[in-house]
């Protein structure tokens, strides 16, 4: 059994493999995957190990667990929203299930709707079944707290608060805003970016950038449509602010004299040292998420395609859990070598981009 | 004595300061309070579960004259005592700052 410790060798061993097993591949793998579903427990174990083995071989990044959810994998999308009813107590009543009837109202048809749109997203872009690529549930509460003015990931499922009327309304109003939690869960499966100094800011970056690329993808938006904003429409109207954070121009979405100024820099030089929000997750994140609007902008066209899935493919296949910017801008700028080739037009797209917020890509290679 | 409350993080990750004074602290809340501050040990707290993201952090500071007691703790491991005495300062301060 390879454990995750082993992913760090995977290069040197994925050598070492093909070297000792030349045509260990003649079982393509979409039937490994049939086999998995529909085998017996014997078949079902093999088919496992010939997927790690591939995986490993693409250099993907083994998930702990792999062997113990064998036998649980779905195919399908499958939502459950709950109702926590103003408490802090989760998950809350269950109001609605997948395939279930509309009703509870605007909160709980948003949860339902942009997370199935955030699942459909991941699926039809990328072939991505579900938060863990095994179809894991997704589970929404909604209606958490008195006034709460907040919505986040646990590490199993998303909680909404219904704002306090003041400065916040609710927080499934926004689908870029629910992309952006579901993907934290991505991010939980892959990378497993630690949530702290600039591995915690990317880990935030990402969840902008594909929170945002669910947002253009359902109004099917080309690059010069979309807003580029996070948190559109949250603010009610006596805050002088049109959204949570602008990859555009970050440090531009707000200004209010209670909530204060948009503190996002858009450039290294303006890098906020703080032992605040954990090392400024939610302020640092406006350097990469800028690199990403650049890169998508100079690309034009439909974000998701090229920016998009180069960010994907660094998420899901190069990133650790402490990576920094800097292993960030080496990582897209060699996965876009691999996509469209080395000295592509996408390639330097990603080079300048990075160097537009203060960082001088490396090659890897 | 006073109770500050520092609140970061969260999805928008807008920083909120508010405290108050403790007079008028229902006695339940005081005796959170005083025990913070008898005490003195500050600690931290912040280990969050595995994957969260845009949750809340917390800094509890309970100042008597020069002494000062800090606990930092995060939204999942505050505890209903402490929770309790957030919840009551933030409703009750009479100023909201961002820093």
């Amino acid at each position: 059994m390879f454990l995750k410790k082993d992913c760090r060798n995977i290069d040197r061993h994925s050598r070492l493999l093909r070297q000792k097993n030349p045509c260990c591949f003649i079982i393509p793998e979409y039937v490994n995957k049939k086999i998995v579903e529909k085998g017996t427990k014997k078949q079902k174990q093999q088919a496992w190990k010939n997927l790690i083995l591939t995986e490993q071989l693409r250099g993907r990044r083994l998930v702990t667990g792999l062997m113990s959810s064998m036998f649980s994998v779905s195919n399908r999308l499958d939502r459950t929203i709950f109702d926590a009813e103003d408490s802090e107590s989760l998950p809350g009543t269950i109001v609605r299930r997948e395939g279930g009837k509309a009703k509870g109202g605007k909160t709980v048809t948003e949860a339902y709707d942009y997370s199935g749109s955030t699942y459909n997203f991941f699926r039809d872009i990328f072939d991505r079944n579900s938060i863990d690529t095994r179809g894991m549930k997704l589970d929404s509460t909604v209606h958490y707290g008195e006034d709460y003015n907040n919505a986040f990931w646990n590490g199993t499922q998303m909680v909404y608060g219904d704002g306090d009327g003041e400065i916040f309304q609710r927080f499934t109003k926004s689908i870029d805003v629910i992309g952006h939690e579901l993907t934290h869960g991505v991010t939980q499966y892959e990378a497993a970016l630690e949530y702290e100094g600039q591995a915690g800011a990317l880990n935030e970056s990402f969840s902008d950038v594909f929170g945002s690329l669910v947002k253009q993808f359902s109004l099917k938006q080309k690059v010069e449509k979309a807003d580029w904003l996070i948190g559109k429409g949250l603010f009610t109207k006596k805050v002088k602010g049109i959204a949570l954070r602008s990859m555009k121009e970050p440090g531009t979405a707000y200004n209010d004299p209670t909530i204060g100024k948009d503190p996002q820099p858009g450039h290294m030089k303006d890098y906020v040292d703080t032992t605040s929000d954990n090392g400024g997750v939610h302020i640092n994140s406006g350097i990469p998420n800028r690199a990403f609007y650049l890169t998508a902008t100079d690309l034009g066209g439909f974000a998701w395609e090229k920016a998009g899935r180069i960010w994907y493919i660094a998420l899901t296949e190069r990133l650790r859990e402490r990576s920094n910017f800097q292993q960030a801008a080496n990582s897209t700028y060699e996965v876009a070598s691999t996509l469209f080739g080395k000295g592509s037009r996408e390639q330097k797209a990603v080079r300048n981009a990075w160097e537009k917020v203060g960082i001088k890509v490396k090659s890897l290679k | 004595m006073r109770i500050r409350v520092e609140r970061t993080g969260g999805l928008a990750g807008i920083q909120v300061s508010n405290e108050i004074d403790a007079d008028g602290l229902p006695s339940g809340l005081l005796q959170t309070a005083r025990k913070i501050m008898e005490d003195k040990k500050p600690f931290s707290l912040k280990s969050a579960p595995k994957g969260s993201a845009d949750h809340y952090i917390y800094k509890i500071s309970v100042l008597d004259g020069d002494s000062q007691t800090v606990i930092e703790c995060n939204q999942f491991n505050l505890g209903d005592d402490l929770r309790s005495l957030v919840r009551y300062v933030e409703k009750n301060s009479k100023r909201r700052k961002a820093n």
